[in-house]
């Protein structure tokens, strides 16, 4: 049943906003297109993400997760992409073929070039290693949030969060609007880590307690959540002798990081970068694996819909190009040219080449702490190629700089002045 | 002279809103400054005066291939309400097939602003339930 | 809540052998015991078989060097691990000799691995050889030795998929097994003994009492003279399968004089996780499985000792079993494992002390005990082999080849979809797994059978897949989810009521 592999020009695996918009942007661009979503319903992540602030940039609008979404499948459809849901990825080659499976089949597809718009999974408990037992109530905040949003499931009464990101932040007012009770929210750095609206609109608006420089330093109760023990944290990261006290509560959420999901790019050997979890890519959006492109969420996490999708649009297209045999370079000419680091204040630089720049590229950074006026600019040659002045930045906010490639020979330098 | 620093809401740009007034907030006594678009003046006066939100939650559908959609209310309402909204979508079940924009409750709670679904969520066919 | 009464007067019917405790020993003794014509009755107080120390040590098939050759551990373990392994062949259950690196971090360690190459000798270990730093860097890349003691023999096996397999297919040969039960004396009685329970009592003409850390006390019940059992913590930390990519053996330090464990080792396990640790530190609490965070630091730092480049930041994990000590913490080190039988009272054997090497010489220690039984009960009949019920372990999925795998989805379209992605666990591994003979159905016995939510993420990809089928396909309401029991529910109902 499997003897004869189907065939597509740019496969796109993971039907959330980054992957739709790429499908989307391919077929634009005249590719045949196959997108695989594991999921019963298109949109990744945004399905569960019934809150707004979607679409801005975007559309102009205010949407939710899933209307934006939508909007993405509409044209996705509307462009000719081949969409499958149900479709989880096993396996991906680095020539461009993969297996994929859904109940009753399991298949073999072959494509020119392939988009990672996997997206990315949550930190957990073990990861950071919370002492204490492991009792039923400790969930990551996502996990949470399908519970609640898909399942019409209640995980708790009496909650705390740890982590003050946009995810726990949402989780802490979504618990809220339903009957249960925050009683308060940890962050371990001395700031928040999540857009000050949200802050905003879901703790202050109900009174939620958010203990900066604080984090759970054991969780109590062998079958079930009892309490937390929160104590402060000083500068270095050690926690302060004498500062513990416990939160009785039945339930802990953890908003602890998200991690790009490579599992499949590294078994078809693309490289990775520590800094980011996802792949190293050059100004096309391609990793090391010639035709094997990133982005959204799996390249590096990121905190708008709207930019990965955007994101997804460029590698969508180059995809396409590559596909069709129309990319700018030869592959020889790609890979190690023109690296791009992150300098003073810059905690890392997506992409990490500007190989395959066509004129203007674009640089999507993060910096390393909260800072107020700055000045963001990327040098090489001994000369300015793009800069941005921002009121202030933050670590959760991701800076796009417009850098101009044209010309450029030596490593790039992205810094904070 | 009253102050209060107001963080904005409507975009992720969340400008620090600093607003100043004498005696009853009002829109022609109120100054507003740090806004990155004319926007937030409105956003500033309307936090003082009469706050409002936005409610998104979900609703339960009946035989559809979830058993709940997501839901928000058309337009912000008084921050006030936000309980009564709820418990006033609490009882509704939806039934399958369900579209984006169709309208869960009109005027809900009182307040003239309509909840509409943001999933669609198609009916279900063949399984038990 | 539910009382925890299975039966409000016990089980009154008197089984040939009460066994109490599902450990790996005990269903050892109940898979043995199932090939006679015996009734067999099993009593375990968690909800589920194997989730004591059985769940939470090493995983090692021990080659036999700790031992002394005159003792009962040490006999046991050489008979146990052949047995071990022809039990895993039968029961397909996963193990590997895939041996082990004793490595001497300094000069002065040298004499200790010659100490264990001299017992494991005795013992009759083969191909133990002392090597160089560098040969051992070679046998097992990144590893940093002056030298080191290679035991070739040395293997690993997953040891809650061997109790679940061995307690599994005894069930379906006609043990009876009473779970969320938990035995608190013996006493004799008219028929033989009975074991007081929180069901009421369970009687039997054979009590064996193979209850870890418990079986002291329980013994005293009935044999006051027997000795007491002394909790000894020991905490684990998991890495990712990616760092199993790189682990080809387990890497043991030299034994620390008089500890009361064999020292921080790091160990591959069937799956492709390798395990840190573990600790050793005595507690008052027979029942306890916290981890710490300073004992988690002490795992990262004394693992970086062995293999300096050991990657600490794919921790995904951790654990904590306690070990069943005959030594109190004064004293500290290893007794000898204590099969004991009074004259009083010859049908109630105690099995106390079975901590390390307790998981490889289970088939020893079971054969052992059925040897006693059979030669004081003669004539026993054995079941013909054409009337045994066969429960194989099920092969994973994910280690199928890939047209292996092609012809099982079309064999069962279930294979189909993947419920746990990090595990790569499908639909139809799950259902089997929710399908047990033992009836369990707590998502940690779902877990343990299936190995979804052991994965990276922790079940985030998971648990909700799982919700999803069990709401819709089997109308599962959220009080019926269950981490590990009525005491550790999942949920707290329904976010929004569905009116019926």
């Amino acid at each position: 049943m499997s003897d004869r592999i189907q065939r597509t020009d740019v496969a796109v695996i993971g039907g959330g906003p980054a992957g739709l918009a790429a499908a989307a942007a391919a077929a634009e661009q005249g590719a045949q297109v196959t997108l695989l979503d594991r999921n019963p319903q298109l949109g990744g992540i945004l399905n569960q993400c019934i809150h707004d602030g979607f679409g801005l940039h975007a559309f102009g609008e205010v949407l939710t997760g899933p209307e934006f979404a939508e909007r993405y499948v509409r044209r996705a459809a509307d462009a000719g992409v081949r969409l499958e849901s149900n479709a989880m990825v096993a396996h991906l080659a680095a020539s461009g073929e993969l297996v994929w499976t859904r109940t009753s089949r399991r298949a073999r597809l072959r494509a020119g070039a392939v988009v990672l718009a996997m997206g990315c999974r949550e930190r957990t408990r073990g990861m950071i290693r919370i002492p204490g037992c492991r009792p039923a109530g400790v969930y990551t905040a996502g996990t949470a949030q399908w519970l609640t949003n898909l399942a019409n499931v209640r995980i708790g009464r009496r909650i705390v969060i740890l982590g003050s990101g946009d995810i726990g932040l949402i989780m802490a007012r979504r618990m809220t609007w339903e009957g249960a009770e925050v009683i308060a929210v940890i962050e371990k750095l001395p700031y928040p880590s999540g857009l000050p609206r949200n802050i905003n609109q879901c703790l202050l608006d109900y009174e939620i307690p958010l203990h900066l420089s604080h984090s759970v330093t054991r969780i109590h109760g062998r079958h079930r959540v009892e309490r937390v023990t929160v104590s402060k944290y000083d500068e270095a990261g050690a926690p302060v002798p004498g500062s513990s006290f416990d939160i009785d509560c039945d339930t802990l959420l953890l908003s602890v990081g998200l991690i790009p999901e490579n599992e499949l790019s590294r078994r078809a050997g693309v490289r990775l970068d520590r800094r980011t979890s996802g792949a190293e890519v050059d100004a096309s959006y391609m990793t090391n694996v010639p035709g094997l492109f990133s982005c959204g969420n799996v390249l590096h996490i990121h905190d708008l819909a709207d930019w990965a999708a955007e994101e997804g649009e460029r590698a969508g297209a180059a995809a396409a190009a590559y596909a069709g045999g129309t990319a700018q370079l030869e592959e020889e000419e790609r890979g190690e040219r023109t690296p791009v680091h992150a300098g003073d204040g810059v905690r890392y630089v997506v992409p990490q080449s500007l190989a395959a720049a066509q004129g203007r590229a674009l640089l999507s950074l993060r910096v390393t702490e909260p800072r107020g006026k700055t000045k963001i600019e990327a040098t090489a040659d001994g000369r300015t190629i793009g800069s941005i002045a921002v009121r202030k930045a933050h670590p959760a906010t991701m800076v796009q700089l417009p850098v101009e490639a044209n010309g450029v020979a030596g490593p790039v330098e992205v810094s904070c002045s | 002279m009253s102050e209060r620093v107001v963080t904005c809401i409507l975009c992720p740009n969340g400008c620090d809103l600093e607003v100043h007034w004498d005696g009853e907030p009002a829109k022609d006594r109120v100054e507003v400054s740090g806004n990155l678009c004319p926007k937030g003046i409105r956003y500033a006066l309307d936090e003082l005066t009469h706050p409002e939100r936005t409610l998104t939650t979900s609703v339960r559908v009946r035989c559809g291939t979830q058993r709940l959609t997501s839901v928000k209310t058309a337009a912000p309402v008084p921050r006030d309400a936000l309980a009564s909204v709820r418990a006033a979508l609490v009882p509704i079940v939806l039934e399958a097939p369900v579209s984006t924009g169709q309208v869960v409750a009109e005027n809900v709670a009182g307040t003239g602003i309509d909840v509409i679904v943001t999933r669609p969520v198609p009916r279900r066919t063949g399984r038990a339930r | 809540m539910q009382p925890k009464r299975a039966n409000p007067s016990g089980d009154s019917r008197v089984s040939d052998v009460v066994i109490i405790g599902a450990g790996v020993v005990g269903a050892a003794l109940a898979w043995s015991l199932s090939r006679w014509r015996l009734s067999v009755t099993v009593i375990e107080k968690s909800t589920d078989v194997g989730m004591a120390a059985s769940s939470r040590n090493s995983g090692v098939i021990h080659a036999g060097i700790n031992y002394a050759p005159d003792s009962l551990r040490g006999r046991l373990c050489m008979t146990g691990r052949q047995l071990l392994m022809r039990w895993c062949d039968e029961l397909n259950v996963p193990y590997d000799v895939c041996g082990k690196l004793v490595v001497a971090s300094a000069e002065d360690e040298i004499p200790g691995l010659e100490r264990l190459r001299t017992l494991g000798e005795a013992n009759g270990v083969s191909g133990l050889e002392i090597v160089s730093g560098s040969r051992a860097a070679e046998l097992q890349p990144g590893i940093e030795a002056v030298a080191a003691l290679h035991v070739p023999s040395s293997g690993i096996v997953s040891p809650y998929a061997l109790t679940l397999a061995l307690a599994e297919e005894a069930a379906v040969n006609g043990v009876r097994f009473h779970l969320g039960c938990e035995a608190t004396g013996i006493r004799p009685v008219e028929s033989g003994y009975a074991v007081d329970t929180d069901c009421g009592p369970i009687a039997g003409r054979w009590v064996i009492n193979a209850a870890g850390i418990h079986a002291g006390r329980l013994a005293q019940t009935i044999d006051p003279d027997a000795p007491a059992l002394y909790p000894c913590i020991g905490e684990y930390l998991i890495l990712d399968k990616q760092v199993g990519e790189s682990l080809r053996m387990s890497v043991y330090p030299a034994p620390p004089v008089g500890g009361a464990g064999l020292g921080v080792h790091i160990t591959p396990t069937t799956e492709g996780n390798v395990l840190l640790g573990p600790s050793d530190a005595y507690i008052e609490d027979p029942d306890a499985s916290w981890c710490s965070g300073a004992t988690a630091d002490v795992l990262l730092r004394d693992s970086r000792v062995l293999w300096p480049d050991v990657p600490t930041h794919l921790v995904i994990g951790a654990y904590a079993g306690v070990r069943s000590k005959r030594t109190p913490p004064e004293v500290g080190g290893y007794e000898d494992f204590l099969i004991r039988r009074t004259a009083d009272h010859k049908r109630v054997v105690h099995l106390i002390g079975i901590e390390s090497p307790g998981l490889t010489a289970a088939p020893a220690i079971a054969e052992t005990v059925l040897g006693d039984i059979l030669a004081a009960e003669e004539p026993l009949e054995r079941k013909a082999e054409s009337e045994r019920v066969r429960r194989p372990w099920p092969t994973r999925f994910d280690d199928l080849s890939e047209p292996e795998k092609e012809r099982r989805v079309a064999e069962d379209p279930a294979h189909g979809e993947i419920v746990c992605r990090c595990e790569g666990v499908t639909k139809a591994e799950f259902l089997h797994a929710l399908s047990n003979p033992l009836g369990v159905k707590t998502l940690s016995g779902i877990k343990f059978r299936c190995r979804a939510s052991m994965g990276r993420c922790s079940g985030g990809y998971c648990l909700p897949r799982m919700v999803d089928i069990l709401q819709e396909e089997f109308g599962w309401e959220p009080d019926a989810f269950l981490l590990r029991g009525p005491e550790s529910p999942a949920f707290a109902g329904r976010l929004i009521e569905e009116t019926p």
